[in-house]
């Protein structure tokens, strides 16, 4: 715990006294970058936030957007690296608990998860293969035990992540609009704390969170109850029907430090609290602990003292312990009362807004000294190569990830994980398609592009659903801000998806940054994480699989972009080249071509191709339709001269794969044609081999069965034989 | 050579808190009226069944093994190892 020069200087000419111990925890607390954004949050601004779908009310923890019919869908996403790293069961687990309460304090139901993990080599790397596989039970776990649905996500592997995890949790909400929380309190209303108790565990947990991971903090460790959080989830929606609650707040990294001050800002009132009142889970806890505690499923709200019985009696409904610590004032300050001794009295907005930093950045050096081509001279089997890239562990199937969520429970799910986006049914009779992308490799790079390449790649997947998509959420993952060239790393990416949403005009609905993400080997990759959110009206899109003599058309530019691509760092160890830059214009026109292609059913599939190329993306589609196919790639819409290798595993933006049943292929030529799209009929479905033919000649040619074997077995061979 | 068998006892840390524990004395135990019952604490055991030349070899083979393998881990949890000859 410690404050900055500068911080300790704001208190002097602001406060005009020393703090107290327990004042100089709750800030210490608060103002940790985790809590407060200090490095990012003068920036963040520039995202467009606003949208005739945004709904936003002051005080909620997560996005709110109409979909309709009187519904909203909430989405908020959640990162829970450092206490994954140290304990990547609980910390995973945790991680979900924390997201999903921000979904509930809108007034929302939780409705599904999407997590984004990310560790080091586990081919030859003993302990990440540890804390992959605990990472993952960890979710599944505690998603399993709530009764939401896991629907998807993405994992990736890389040698930035050593000894380290990222742990990224999404969560949806749904709910009817008019029972949406409007966060509002007046004098003499109640401060009640429902939930666990509270104990030492996860004590200065949001300030381990805020260093660099190279001792190992022992304190931070957080233990999941998932069935007290089922209770609460109850708890809560029950207490919303009953119009028990004004306002509302989960606990997370500040523990009731940052709850109350952050609600007590937000809503411009006072709130004194006694913490002899708050019920803990050990004797002889020290105030100032009470205050700083991280101990999970906990939430914070305010009801009026008409309302207080009501919200007792459901509480005790569900065994759910409750108690009043405190009371809504006129004042504007935190108040903190051990029963008549004060211990702390400091403004909310005080403590609620550290002081913002401008921190300085600069180009990283690293970036002049990356080599932009990687010279192959013999010519290479590339059979072998697109089998080989099949089993590594970046593109292989997940299924032993997600069979182990529960992905179904709740009946929602129409699309299920495994191939783009998946897609929920909503009680308003439209579907929700979602999807999170991340790319560390085209990143680090170019943080610009590769940013605005995660962004598009999630709007694929949804679009290849049919959906339209309407918000997005980004979780901003970096190393240590204080060093300028993470910093200009970090400013890139936001830049560049501040950009491409307003291009788009897709709110930025919520999200997070997440800085010191460091180990002693050195600062991780930039890491943004891009959500999507997109909705289908009527029917849902539910692709079939290829027969004889379907065709396979190409949608999209493939050009010189081999930068970043599985086929250059997982075949050659080679990091370098030209990350690939979405074109604007191209990536909405494309868009909307296979959405308009989907809507008239002129379409089986559509499958998008990002990791691994054209090659991967056409093989998948042959693994999961159990054909064969034979194509052509000389009629690709490419660069003049573009070589068979980057055609084949340049991993370009707006490039999507449908497959077209022979009638309407006439029909699909001629739209795309007049909507001047690039685009080609690369070949037919039949047999059971991919073939792949260049001026004539089989460049490429394996069987469909091989295929399979290496693309389902290779990660779950890689954990338990590995 | 003699053979002994390890008992390994996995516990959460007495600081770290036990949900199962906090549910079966609550939800169970203090339901069916056991109010002697002050806490539970869950476990786990593992019975290595090892061949060493004495006992202490034993002992410090299997704690080895419990480390290098993460078969606990030691910010969570402690072990305490207990050992029957056989």
């Amino acid at each position: 715990m410690s404050l900055q020069k500068h911080e300790t200087k704001h208190i002097q000419d602001v406060l005009k006294r020393k703090l107290t111990k327990t004042e100089l925890q709750i800030i210490a607390a608060e103002w940790s970058e985790h809590c407060s954004y200090k490095s990012s949050k003068k920036h963040l601004k520039m995202l467009p936030t606003t949208g005739l779908n945004v709904i936003s009310e002051k005080g909620y923890d997560s996005g709110v957007l109409d979909v309709g019919g009187g519904y909203v869908v909430t989405v908020h996403i959640e990162s829970h690296n450092h206490p994954s790293a140290v304990e990547p069961f609980g910390g995973a687990a945790t991680g979900v608990g924390g997201v999903i309460r921000d979904i509930l304090s809108t007034g929302t139901r939780p409705i599904a998860i999407l997590d984004g993990l990310r560790f080091g080599d586990i081919e030859n790397d003993t302990h990440a293969r540890w804390l992959f596989k605990n990472a993952v039970s960890g979710i599944a776990d505690y998603g399993n035990c709530l009764g939401i649905p896991t629907i998807g996500g993405e994992v990736e592997f890389d040698d930035s992540y050593k000894g380290y995890a990222l742990v990224d949790v999404a969560a949806i909400g749904f709910g009817k609009k008019n029972r949406l929380i409007k966060n509002h309190a007046c004098k003499g209303d109640l401060v009640v704390l429902i939930g666990g108790s509270t104990g030492r565990d996860g004590i200065g947990g949001s300030q381990f969170a805020s260093d660099s991971l190279e001792g190992e903090d022992r304190s931070a460790i957080q233990i999941p109850d998932p069935f007290i959080e089922k209770l609460i989830i109850e708890t809560i929606l029950e207490a919303r029907n009953e119009n028990c609650i004004n306002a509302m707040k989960d606990l997370g990294g500040g523990g009731l430090s940052c709850a109350v001050s952050e609600i007590a800002e937000s809503l411009g009132i006072g709130i004194e609290l006694d913490v002899n009142n708050v019920h803990t889970r050990e004797s002889g806890l020290l105030p100032d602990e009470i205050m700083i505690s991280e101990s999970q499923e906990r939430m914070l709200i305010i009801t009026s003292k008409q309302k207080l019985p009501k919200l007792r009696q459901i509480c005790n409904k569900f065994r759910v312990t409750c108690s009043t610590i405190g009371h809504v004032k006129n004042d504007k300050m935190m108040h903190v009362k051990k029963a008549k001794k004060t211990l702390a009295l400091l403004p909310a907005e005080f403590v609620a807004r550290a002081p913002l930093l401008d921190r300085k950045k600069t180009k990283p050096k690293y970036l002049l000294q990356i080599k932009k081509e990687n010279k192959v001279k013999k010519t290479l089997d590339y059979s072998k190569i697109i089998l080989k890239l099949l089993s590594s562990p970046n593109i292989a199937s997940k299924h032993w990830v997600f069979q182990q969520y529960d992905h179904e429970v709740g009946i929602r799910t129409v699309v299920k994980p495994g191939f783009d986006a998946s897609v929920l049914r909503l009680d308003n009779g439209k579907f929700l398609s979602a999807k999170i992308d991340g790319n560390p490799k085209h990143c680090y790079l170019d943080p610009r592009q590769g940013a605005i390449g995660c962004f598009e790649e999630a709007c694929r997947n949804v679009i290849c659903t049919g959906a339209n998509p309407i918000g997005m959420v980004d979780h901003l993952q970096f190393g240590n801000p204080e060093d300028p060239e993470i910093f200009w790393t970090f400013m890139e990416s936001l830049e560049g998806l501040t950009e491409y949403a307003k291009f788009l005009r897709i709110p930025c609905v919520g999200g997070k940054v997440s800085f010191y993400n460091e180990t002693p080997s050195g600062p991780i990759k930039p890491t943004p994480l891009i959500g999507v959110l997109g909705i289908k009206d009527k029917t849902p899109f539910l692709s079939v699989s290829p027969n004889n003599d379907d065709y396979l058309v190409v949608i999209g530019d493939t050009k010189d972009e081999l930068g970043g691509s599985e086929y250059f760092e997982y075949i050659h160890r080679f990091i370098g080249g030209v990350c690939p830059r979405v074109n604007f214009t191209d990536s909405k026109i494309n868009m909307l071509a296979v959405l308009s292609l989907i809507k008239n059913k002129l379409v089986k599939s559509v499958h998008d191709c990002s990791k691994g190329g054209l090659s991967i993306a056409l093989s998948e589609l042959s693994i999961f339709g159990n054909i064969g196919c034979t194509i052509d790639i000389e009629k690709i819409p490419c660069e003049e001269n573009l070589s068979s290798e980057k055609i084949l595993f340049s991993e370009s933006h707006s490039r999507y794969l449908l497959v077209i049943n022979k009638k309407n292929i006439e029909k699909v030529n001629h739209i795309l044609s007049k909507k001047k799209i690039a685009f080609a009929v690369l070949g037919k479905y039949s047999g059971d081999q991919i073939i792949i033919k260049h001026k004539s000649k089989n460049l490429v040619k394996f069987r469909i069965d091989l295929a399979q074997k290496r693309y389902f077995n290779g990660l779950e061979d890689l954990l338990k034989h590995g | 050579m003699s053979t002994y068998v390890v008992h390994v006892i996995i516990e959460n840390k007495p600081n770290i808190s036990d949900p199962e524990g906090d549910t079966i004395l609550n939800d169970l135990v203090l339901k069916s009226k056991n109010y002697s019952i002050k806490k539970i604490r869950v476990g786990k055991i593992l019975k290595f069944t090892i061949e060493a030349t004495d006992k202490k070899k034993a002992e410090k083979t299997v704690e080895n093994i419990c480390q290098e393998l993460r078969i606990f881990n030691p910010l969570v949890s402690n072990i305490v190892i207990e050992t029957k000859t056989n």
